[in-house]
């Protein structure tokens, strides 16, 4: 063998080494924060399965089968109006949808669920209104408009928050520049084929807009069938959902409750997954049927009899409301029916937020960082992986997005445990950052992934480095994605409840599980100053965000 | 503490005291003598648990020098915690007794019996309910019920079974189903904490208030939440009480400065800034009488708006298998809306 091959040997098999170096080194973040604990936790829920004396005592619960019908009846309700009316906003052509559905969706579930509570209970802002304008009570009306047997209250405040997230997820796959030109020609081929517009946007766009709107529909119906935090503050008790009765047995200082506790999440995830099932075999069935009124012959228009149009802003007059609401709240000590205003106008509560600021820190600076651990992971894997590799880390994204929330924490949980890091600092961020992961993972793989490769080539002939090229082009142009998948990151994490409060022990505290203490703890004032300020971190996150990534200079 | 005693104290948040009796059992069954509990705020059950397991060090608490001021005369829980006897395992810091409170600008003969109650509730239709258990405000209420619809309570006192409650069950539910009639939504609904009914007392949505510290109503009117005509009141033939404690645990590391420490709390100094209306309002376990006319001074204010103006005798618990057999019961009946 000449001298030249074996350099060109040698060479070769270092640079291979370096890739390969760099492959494991790129992965291994993602791996260590997401894939690996998400995979521990979920064989570590396998031990449940098993467990047929707890499922048994589950089943003999006194409240079993009313939690059981309660939990399908707001769960499918909740999921269904919320995606109709998600459909009606959506065929309208709002502009800024996307902005705008992004602020509904910085807000908390539990601070919505709380800010709701403060509008509509008997005593609320709005009861408070109609005595004063019309009926002059003295007493607060007998109205069951929050705990209420049917689960109405908790369906109202599932449906206000994840319409917009359904808008925004059906939004922006309009909006991808491909699909929107797609659209755009067929619906100029379905007008001139005598279609009206609606009729178009039903029969065409809509479809495909469901379709690739899949994952965050199954998300929202199995975040509606296993909602914890927003049950505890307005759902009802006799009987709770199911997902309030697995949490409070999963808290119990009894074994035996915890291990019933346990079999009610996978029973939970079972539920879910039928119903999922039964879902697509309908779907699968009635294909004909669909398709026939897919290619009925044109009409000029069907119209829907509800005006659209004016569906949306109506969101935007209920979150001003809530936050009125808790605003005037969290001034007010003694504020008795039928005051419109508090007599007392008294800054007490927030004082308190600044007396015991621990778990308002405790909170920031856990969202910071692992927001910022979860993007390095994140980009590392984008820059280092094959982009088929990118079907692995999704597909444990979306899972983790779909599965139920308890069931997941469940898992973590046991890996807590097991590793004795319940009660500790890393095990708190632990806890947090498989969510903020997961999400940031799926925000950031399709805008880090469709950047133009040209640029690398140009910036390469140029004679730049890789981290170069990396830090002075690419970043820079993808800032706005980069900081706003950063603000998503920073809002999941403030509004973790469920894992967090199972990893804390006790030893911590941090802003959702402060607020739904107190959310059973009475001080009103108090709730309203924590649900304000769970509301205004992650739209400050956004705000900057939005403020940082703006264009420093225009192009002509 | 460090100061004056030469003993550092750090205090432990703990959501449930279940998770130490956990704690301290798992380590002495790991044979691990330097445990992490030192001291532990505790009663009822779980000391119960402690004391049959073997988890306590003592007997202590009756050799500490502040024992003398206690007023085991007086309030007999001190001595007995719900039915079990305490035999110097255990320090107690705190009493406690089931109390109705209310505005008393609308309220203005107060209820002082569960029938009375009943009746009350009848005229004002939907005014009126209790926390759902497992709430101990809830549970607490629900004893204080059995108790109130029998003749002879010192049946409770012994281990229950589902045979005796049986025979009890019947009267019981019947005063409950009454009440529910006229209860808040018609009784299908229960609020989920004793904190909800007073923040709806608060708000006129329900009009009597119910607590296990007498000087809660008093508190809530110091810090603006309750109006000052706040009237707080006990139940004619007596309402439930008890002494809560501190123990400590078979393994504790410090057992001496644990003592110092325990008998600290029970000085007159410590009792009085407890006994504090701003502080915790939490009652003493001291007998005035038997403290010198200085410290006796710091217990003897004025009482405060909103403090028990109709007081009632204190009732034992029953015994602890009680709560299990009418949650359970409860649940059954009720849990269904």
């Amino acid at each position: 063998m000449g001298g030249f091959a074996r350099n060109r040997l040698v060479k070769a098999l270092r640079s291979g080494l370096m890739q390969a170096v760099r492959r494991y080194l790129g992965a291994a973040p993602l791996v260590l924060l997401f894939l690996l604990p998400l995979a521990l936790s979920l064989i570590l829920l396998l031990r449940g399965l098993v467990d047929i004396q707890a499922s048994q005592a589950l089943f003999q619960h006194p409240q079993f089968s009313g939690a059981l019908k309660l939990t399908l009846f707001t769960g499918i309700t909740s999921t269904a109006a919320s995606l109709m009316l998600a459909v009606m906003i959506t065929s309208q052509n709002h502009r800024n949808i996307l902005q705008q559905a992004s602020v509904f969706l910085s807000v908390p579930h539990l601070a919505l669920a709380m800010g709701l509570g403060f509008l509509i209970a008997p005593t609320g802002l709005l009861a408070r209104l109609i005595a004063a304008l019309f009926t002059g009570w003295t007493l607060p009306p007998h109205w069951q408009t929050t705990q209420d047997s049917f689960g109405f209250a908790l369906i109202a405040a599932l449906v206000l928050k994840e319409t917009p997230f359904l808008v925004w997820a059906m939004a922006s796959v309009m909006q991808q520049d491909e699909l929107k030109q797609r659209f755009a020609r067929e619906t100029i081929v379905a007008l001139s084929l005598g279609h009206g517009l609606h009729a178009s946007f039903m029969r065409i766009v809509l479809p495909q807009v469901l379709q690739r709107s899949l994952w965050p529909i199954i998300a929202v119906f199995s975040y509606g069938m296993t909602v914890v935090d927003m049950a505890l503050v307005i759902g009802p008790t006799q009987p709770p959902t199911l997902a309030q009765l697995v949490w409070t047995d999963l808290n119990d200082g009894e074994v035996l409750a915890n291990a019933r506790g346990a079999a009610g999440t996978l029973v939970l995830s079972g539920l879910i997954i039928s119903a999922l099932a039964m879902i697509f075999l309908v779907l699968r069935i009635t294909r004909p049927l669909q398709r026939q009124w897919m290619t009925l012959a044109a009409r000029p228009e069907i119209r829907s009899t509800v005006p659209a149009r004016i569906i949306w802003p109506i969101w935007a007059i209920i979150y001003a409301l809530v936050i009125v609401a808790m605003a005037l709240q969290s001034f007010s000590a003694l504020w008795p029916f039928p005051d419109l205003v508090a007599p007392h106008f008294t800054t007490t509560a927030w004082a308190r937020l600044l007396q015991d600021a621990s778990p308002f820190w405790t909170s920031v600076v856990i969202a910071i960082v692992t927001s910022c651990l979860a993007l390095v992971a994140v980009i590392a894997w984008l820059e280092t992986q094959s982009q088929a590799r990118d079907r692995i880390a999704l597909a444990a994204a979306t899972a983790m997005l779909c599965l139920p929330a308890l069931l997941v924490a469940l898992g973590q949980y046991r890996l807590l445990l097991l590793v004795g890091g319940t009660g500790t600092w890393v095990g708190l961020l632990f806890a947090h950052v498989l969510s903020v992961t997961a999400y940031m993972l799926v925000m950031l793989t399709g805008s880090y992934r469709a950047f133009d490769p040209h640029w690398q080539s140009a910036s390469r002939g140029l004679g730049a480095s890789r981290l170069t090229f990396l830090s002075k082009v690419k970043w820079p142009m993808m800032k706005a994605s980069l900081l706003s998948s950063l603000a998503i990151g920073f809002a999941v994490s403030i509004a973790q409840f469920v894992p967090a409060q199972l990893a804390a022990a006790g030893r911590f505290s941090t802003l959702p599980m402060e607020a739904v203490t107190l959310s059973s703890g009475g001080n009103r004032a108090l709730i309203a100053v924590y649900a304000l300020v769970l509301m205004a971190l992650p739209l400050i996150a956004f705000q900057l965000s939005s403020w940082a990534s703006r264009p420093r200079w225009r192009t002509a | 503490m460090k100061k004056r005693y030469g003993v550092t104290v750090s205090h432990t948040k703990i959501t449930d005291t279940a998770e130490v009796v956990k704690r301290v059992r798992d380590e002495v069954a790991a044979g691990k003598a330097d445990g992490s509990v030192d001291l532990v705020w505790i009663n009822g059950e779980n000391f119960r648990a402690m004391k049959t397991d073997k988890l306590l060090f003592g007997p202590w608490s009756e050799s500490t020098p502040n024992f003398a001021l206690v007023d085991v005369e007086g309030k007999p829980t001190t001595k007995q915690d719900f039915s079990e006897a305490v035999e110097g395992l255990e320090s107690p810091w705190g009493m406690a007794q089931l109390t109705f409170f209310a505005d008393g600008a609308k309220v203005t003969n107060p209820p002082r019996s569960i029938n009375e109650l009943i009746a009350y509730a009848t005229q004002n239709p939907g005014r009126v309910t209790y926390p759902a258990p497992p709430d101990f405000h809830g549970t607490t209420f629900l004893k204080q019920v059995l108790y109130e619809s029998v003749q002879d309570i010192s049946v409770f006192a012994k281990q229950g079974d589902e045979a005796t409650f049986k025979q009890y069950e019947d009267v019981w539910a019947k005063s409950l189903n009454e009440l529910h009639k006229v209860s808040w939504r018609d009784g299908k609904q229960f609020p989920k904490a004793q904190a909800d009914v007073t923040n709806m007392v608060a708000d006129s949505e329900l009009l009597i208030g119910i607590t296990f510290n007498p000087n809660e109503p008093a508190n809530l009117v110091a810090a603006g939440r309750m109006p000052a005509a706040t009237v707080a009141w006990q139940h004619k033939n007596g309402t439930i009480g008890n002494t809560h404690f501190v123990a400590i645990p078979a393994n504790a590391k410090a057992k001496a400065g644990a003592q110092v420490f325990a008998n600290f709390l029970l000085s007159p100094e410590a009792q009085a800034k407890k006994n504090d209306l701003k502080i915790w309002g939490d009652p003493t376990v001291l007998a005035v009488s038997k403290l010198s006319e200085a410290d006796a001074k710091m217990f003897t204010s004025a009482p405060a708006p909103g403090s028990v103006s109709i007081p009632g005798p204190a009732l034992l618990e029953p015994h602890a298998s009680w709560v299990a057999l009418l949650e359970t019961a409860w649940l059954k009946r009720y849990g269904q809306g």
